[in-house]
């Protein structure tokens, strides 16, 4: 009897021996080691072990040994295999844990968590989709779509990731940089499909989110628990459903399959995607409610834009009220007399007793006719603190205030350019405010500027807003200027002083209007009457 | 003849009214007071009444109030120097408006129209 391996043949070169490769010397001084790396596997040990006598207890055990080293190690294989890829994955967890705790922005979560479900570097998913719970928790509304729509649009993207080769992290920026709204639009009619009532119990979206637990469906197209409507637009036969939950709230669901490949989606992928959907959920809700915070705060901070505004408006108008009061009761003061002084002229006039003194009553006459037209300036400051409003159309209103001041104006010297937009929308105003308005800016671009000639009005609409603009072409007003025509007056050197811009812009501002002075580029002011496109109702 | 009462606190505009009017041709009595008025009212019968509404420490729609209750066959022209009163309630029951001033080429249309207006019905 012959043996061949080398424990039995102690003379023979274990240098020689077959199974032994490059890198393995080690197990040249190492008998145990070389016995149960290389001995048990080796073809000649089995042999040796085979031709022991029947008799010989030593071959059975031997026997039983081997075999059972041999099952043990395929089950420490195996099991290290599992570690292995279970070590993978908490790092991919990871990884993605912390690119989501730093995402404070709804579209970077989402790209993220996308990302990672349909990369190969990831999950591996064909497509997903995310359904989310809406703001009064009735739908779960189609919100994000990832993945490619057809076969060639499969091969080609793969093909681009394949040869980009980004990390996850990097192509999940990618996606958010230059792709999510483009996604977005492109499943926009699944997405639309996809969305249900939350009412709907039995649908297996709101079964998986009401259970809190994943489903796996197999087999749709005959399944009676899903909808027909539902396979039909997801086109697969098994899809997973991932419910998103945060703290007892329901954030929404997730959708994967493998539309492209048809690779079945295993129980394991199942699990792995349950572990991630967890804080893929809690980041979601955190971004969520960071962006309803920044909702809130840039709603706070204009409130208090507009209530400091409102703040500083209060205070002018208090001591534009104030003024008006004074201004009022002066005025009031003044009617009396000035009535009495003009009428007692006119019957002078009339009777004809001072007719070598005509042209000095026709002066009394003259004055007390201007001073009563400043009495009207003066106290239309304190009076109707309510508009009358109506809808009117603007431009009307511009050619009406243009043609009676052209005709009232001495000789007709007055004449006006009117560039009125077509078809200027109807808007609520006072008409006999804004009218005023319109002559108060006019007269007193006329007053300073008597060689100006014509005068361009303009009107023009954008957005909610219409402007009725007066353009002074010759001058420019330094800011002090501007300042002290809107300051009841206070008196420039080369304006005067005067209540009548000033009282325009506090007519405005009750109307709901403003009023603003601009410099035209390259010389001129523009004065500009701003009106709210107020529609029937509001 | 047509008779106007002018109620207003002040003499010069009572006596430019006064004689602006008489030369209209109309009969023409003054007032400075409410009480003064309605003893004159209480005495005669006017075609129209020229009403001021500041009255130092009284009010002209006060008397406007018992007039259009208890006179209504007469018209009431409100004449004062307060032109925001067009928007108050109670101003709204008098039959005429007019702003005061030195012209009162208004006052006169405004008082003719009514007169015209009473004899019409």
């Amino acid at each position: 009897m012959g043996y061949k391996c080398c424990w039995f043949n102690p003379g023979r070169n274990i240098k020689e021996c077959p199974n032994i490769e490059e890198g393995e010397e080690y197990l040249y001084s190492s008998p145990r080691k070389r016995l149960v790396e290389k001995c048990v596997y080796c073809q000649s040990f089995q042999e040796d072990i085979a031709q022991l006598p029947e008799e010989s207890p030593l071959k059975k055990i031997i026997s039983i040994l081997s075999d059972e080293y041999k099952e043990q190690k395929g089950h420490l294989q195996s099991l290290s295999t599992f570690l292995t890829s279970k070590s993978m994955e908490i790092k991919f967890l990871h990884e993605l844990s912390l690119v989501l705790q730093t995402s404070m922005e709804l579209d970077e979560v989402l790209s993220v968590a996308m990302t990672a479900i349909t990369s190969g570097k990831g999950f591996g998913m064909n497509r997903a989709f995310l359904l989310m719970t809406d703001r009064d928790r009735k739908y779960l509304v189609g919100h994000l779509g990832v993945g490619p729509r057809n076969y060639e649009e499969a091969w080609r993207i793969w093909d681009e990731v394949d040869r980009s080769n980004f990390s996850l992290t990097e192509l999940s920026r990618e996606f958010y940089k230059t792709k999510i709204s483009s996604e977005r639009a492109k499943f926009q009619d699944i997405l639309e499909k996809l969305t249900i009532s939350r009412d709907l119990k039995e649908h297996i979206f709101n079964r998986s989110l009401n259970d809190r637990r994943p489903i796996l469906v197999e087999n749709a197209s005959q399944n009676p628990e899903i909808d027909p409507g539902l396979v039909s637009t997801l086109g697969v036969e098994q899809f997973l459903v991932m419910p998103l939950i945060s703290r007892n709230r329901s954030i929404g669901i997730l959708l994967a399959d493998n539309f492209v490949t048809n690779k079945p989606i295993t129980p394991r992928d199942m699990q792995s995607l349950q572990t991630f959907a967890f804080p893929v959920a809690f980041a979601i809700e955190r971004a969520s409610l960071y962006e309803r915070l920044n909702d809130e705060v840039e709603k706070q901070a204009m409130a208090n834009k507009k209530l400091k505004e409102q703040q500083e408006l209060i205070v002018r108008m208090e001591n534009m009220a104030v003024v008006g009061r004074i201004t009022s009761s002066i005025a009031h003061s003044i009617r009396n007399p000035l009535a009495a002084i003009g009428g007692y002229a006119r019957s002078l006039m009339k009777s004809g007793d001072l007719i070598d003194k005509k042209e000095y009553l026709e002066q009394i006459l003259k004055q007390a006719k201007q001073l009563d037209e400043v009495l009207e300036e003066v106290l239309s400051y304190s009076d109707s603190v309510h508009p009358v409003m109506d809808s009117w159309d603007l431009n009307h209103l511009a050619a009406s205030v243009a043609a009676d001041m052209e005709e009232r104006s001495i000789e007709h010297k007055l004449k006006f350019v009117l560039k009125l937009e077509a078809d200027l929308p109807q808007t609520r105003l006072d008409y006999k405010q804004i009218a005023y308005c319109l002559k108060t800016v006019i007269s007193h671009v006329t007053i300073n500027q008597p060689e100006a000639g014509s005068i361009a009005i303009e009107t023009c609409s954008s957005g909610e807003r219409i402007w009725l603009c007066v353009i002074d072409k010759v001058s420019s007003l330094s800011e002090e200027m501007k300042n002290a025509l809107m300051t009841p007056f206070m008196e420039t050197a080369t304006l005067g002083q005067g209540v009548g811009l000033a009282l325009c812009k506090v007519i405005l501002e009750r109307h709901g209007s403003s009023f603003d002075i601009e410099d035209i580029p390259g010389g001129g002011t523009r004065y500009c009457i701003i009106l709210q496109n107020l529609k029937e109702g509001m | 003849m047509n008779r106007i009462l002018i109620v207003d606190d002040e003499a010069s505009i009572r006596l430019l009214y006064s004689q602006e009017l008489m030369d209209e041709g109309y009969e023409v009595d003054t007032a400075g007071t409410i009480s003064e008025a309605l003893g004159l009212l209480s005495e005669k019968s006017y075609s129209v009444t020229l009403l001021d509404i500041k009255l130092k420490n009284e009010s002209g729609l006060d008397l406007l109030q018992k007039l259009v209750k208890e006179r209504n066959d007469m018209a009431v022209i409100l004449s004062t120097a307060f032109s925001c009163y067009k928007d108050d309630f109670s101003a709204w029951l008098a039959d005429g408006y007019v702003v005061k001033s030195s012209d009162m080429k208004e006052l006169k249309d405004e008082i003719k129209r009514l007169i015209e207006r009473k004899r019409a019905r």
